[in-house]
C-alpha cells in the first residue's frame, strides 16, 4: 500500500508537468497565431490564371476575358442596390479618366452582381461610367473568381494571370496606386 | 464453470467482430445518390454559404448561396466531374473556409483522430484504473476490521 503512494508521489508531478506543458503550448499557440485574412484579400486565385470569362455586355456585344490579353483588365463586381457600391462609384469614373490618359490604360469592366439590366443603366445613366458593364449570369463569375460580396475589385495583368484582389469599397488613390505598384512589378 | 467461461469469451468476441464488420460495412459501402437534383443536395449539403454563419449553401436564400447552387447543378449537369471535383472547384476558389466538413488528408484530419485518440486514451485509463481498484479491494481485510466485526457479531448474539 505504502508503496503504491509512493510511486503515486513520484508519478503525479510527472503527468502534471506534461499537462501543463500542454496548455502552455495550446496558449501560445492561440497568442501567436496571426489573424485569418481570408476576408481581406487574399485569395486562392492570386497568382493564377484567371477563370475563363464568356458572356455579353449591356450593350449586347459578346465578351469573352481571353481576349483581352496584353491589357491590364480590372474587373469591379457590383450591385446598385449596394450602398459601398455606390459610395464607391466617384472614385472608379475617377480612376477610368485618369486611366483613359496612361500609355497602356487598363480596362475597367462592371461585373453585374445579383442585379437586373435596368437598374444598372439607371444606375449609370445618371452617376456616369462609361466602360462596359457585363453580365453575370447565375452568378457565375463570381463563384469562378470566389466573390461572395460586393463590391469587389480584381485585377488580371496582360498575361491573363489575377494578380490584386481587393475586397470592399475602394478608397481613394487605391486602384491607382496598386495598379502602378503591380505595372512595376509585372510590366506594363 | 470452466467451459462456461471459454463459451462466454468466445461469444463476447464473436460479438466484438460482428460489430466491427457491420461499422466496416456501413462506413465504406457506396450510397450515391441517384438522381442530378439529388447530387446537387448531397453537395450543396458540405458547402458553407460565404457569406452567413453557419448555414448551409443548401439552406441559405442568400445572393452568394444561390450563385454556388447554380454553379453546383451546372457543373453536374455538364457531367463532366464527379462530387468531390466540383467540391474542390468551389474551395479552390472561395478557400476552405466554405467546407462544413473538414478534409481528412493533411492538418486537417487531426480533426478526425484527435477525438478517437482521446477516446482510446480515456477506455484505456479507466480500464487501467479499474483494475488496480479491483486490485485494492481483493486485499485481504486487516487484522483491526476482522476483529471489529467479530465483536459486533458477538455483541448480536
Amino acid at each position: 500500500m505504502s508503496e503504491t503512494g509512493s510511486s503515486r508521489k513520484r508519478v503525479a508531478p510527472i503527468i502534471a508537468s506534461v499537462v501543463g506543458a500542454l496548455l502552455v503550448g495550446f496558449l501560445w499557440v492561440l497568442v501567436t497565431a496571426k489573424p485569418n485574412t481570408a476576408d481581406d484579400a487574399d485569395s486562392p486565385l492570386l497568382g493564377q490564371p484567371a477563370p475563363s470569362v464568356v458572356t455579353t455586355t449591356l450593350n449586347e456585344e459578346d465578351f469573352v476575358l481571353a481576349r483581352r490579353k496584353g491589357s491590364w483588365v480590372i474587373f469591379n463586381f457590383f450591385n446598385s442596390t449596394c450602398v459601398p457600391c455606390v459610395a464607391e462609384h466617384a472614385e472608379l469614373v475617377a480612376f477610368n479618366e485618369r486611366e483613359s490618359t496612361a500609355a497602356n490604360p487598363a480596362e475597367l469592366y462592371t461585373v453585374i452582381n445579383d442585379d437586373n439590366d435596368d437598374s444598372v443603366r439607371a444606375f449609370f445613366s445618371k452617376n456616369g461610367g462609361e466602360w462596359q458593364k457585363i453580365r453575370d449570369t447565375d452568378g457565375a463569375i463570381s463563384v469562378a473568381f470566389g466573390v461572395a460580396k460586393v463590391p469587389e475589385t480584381w485585377v488580371i495583368d496582360p498575361n491573363g494571370y489575377v494578380r490584386l484582389r481587393i475586397a470592399g469599397q475602394l478608397t481613394p488613390g487605391l486602384l491607382d496606386d496598386q495598379l502602378a505598384l503591380l505595372k512595376k512589378q509585372f510590366g506594363s | 464453470m470452466n467451459s462456461k467461461s471459454v463459451n462466454n469469451k468466445w461469444s463476447w468476441l464473436l460479438l466484438m467482430l460482428s460489430a466491427v464488420a457491420l461499422l466496416a460495412f456501413g462506413s465504406t459501402r457506396t450510397s450515391d445518390p441517384q438522381t442530378q437534383a439529388d447530387r446537387i443536395d448531397a453537395i450543396t449539403k458540405v458547402l458553407a454559404c460565404p457569406t452567413c454563419q453557419g448555414e448551409s449553401v443548401y439552406v441559405s436564400r442568400a445572393s452568394a448561396a444561390e450563385s454556388i447552387r447554380a454553379e453546383v447543378a451546372r457543373q453536374i449537369a455538364g457531367g463532366q466531374r464527379s462530387d468531390d471535383e466540383i467540391i474542390g472547384y468551389i474551395e479552390a476558389r472561395f478557400g476552405s473556409r466554405v467546407l462544413l466538413v473538414p478534409r481528412s488528408t493533411g492538418l486537417d484530419s487531426l480533426i478526425w483522430v484527435l477525438p478517437v485518440f482521446a477516446l482510446v486514451c480515456a477506455v484505456g485509463t479507466l480500464g487501467f484504473a479499474f483494475r488496480r481498484w479491483k486490485v485494492v479491494g481483493n486485499d485481504s481485510i486487516s487484522e483491526e476490521d476482522a476483529q471489529l466485526v467479530e465483536r459486533a457479531l458477538r455483541e448480536e448474539q
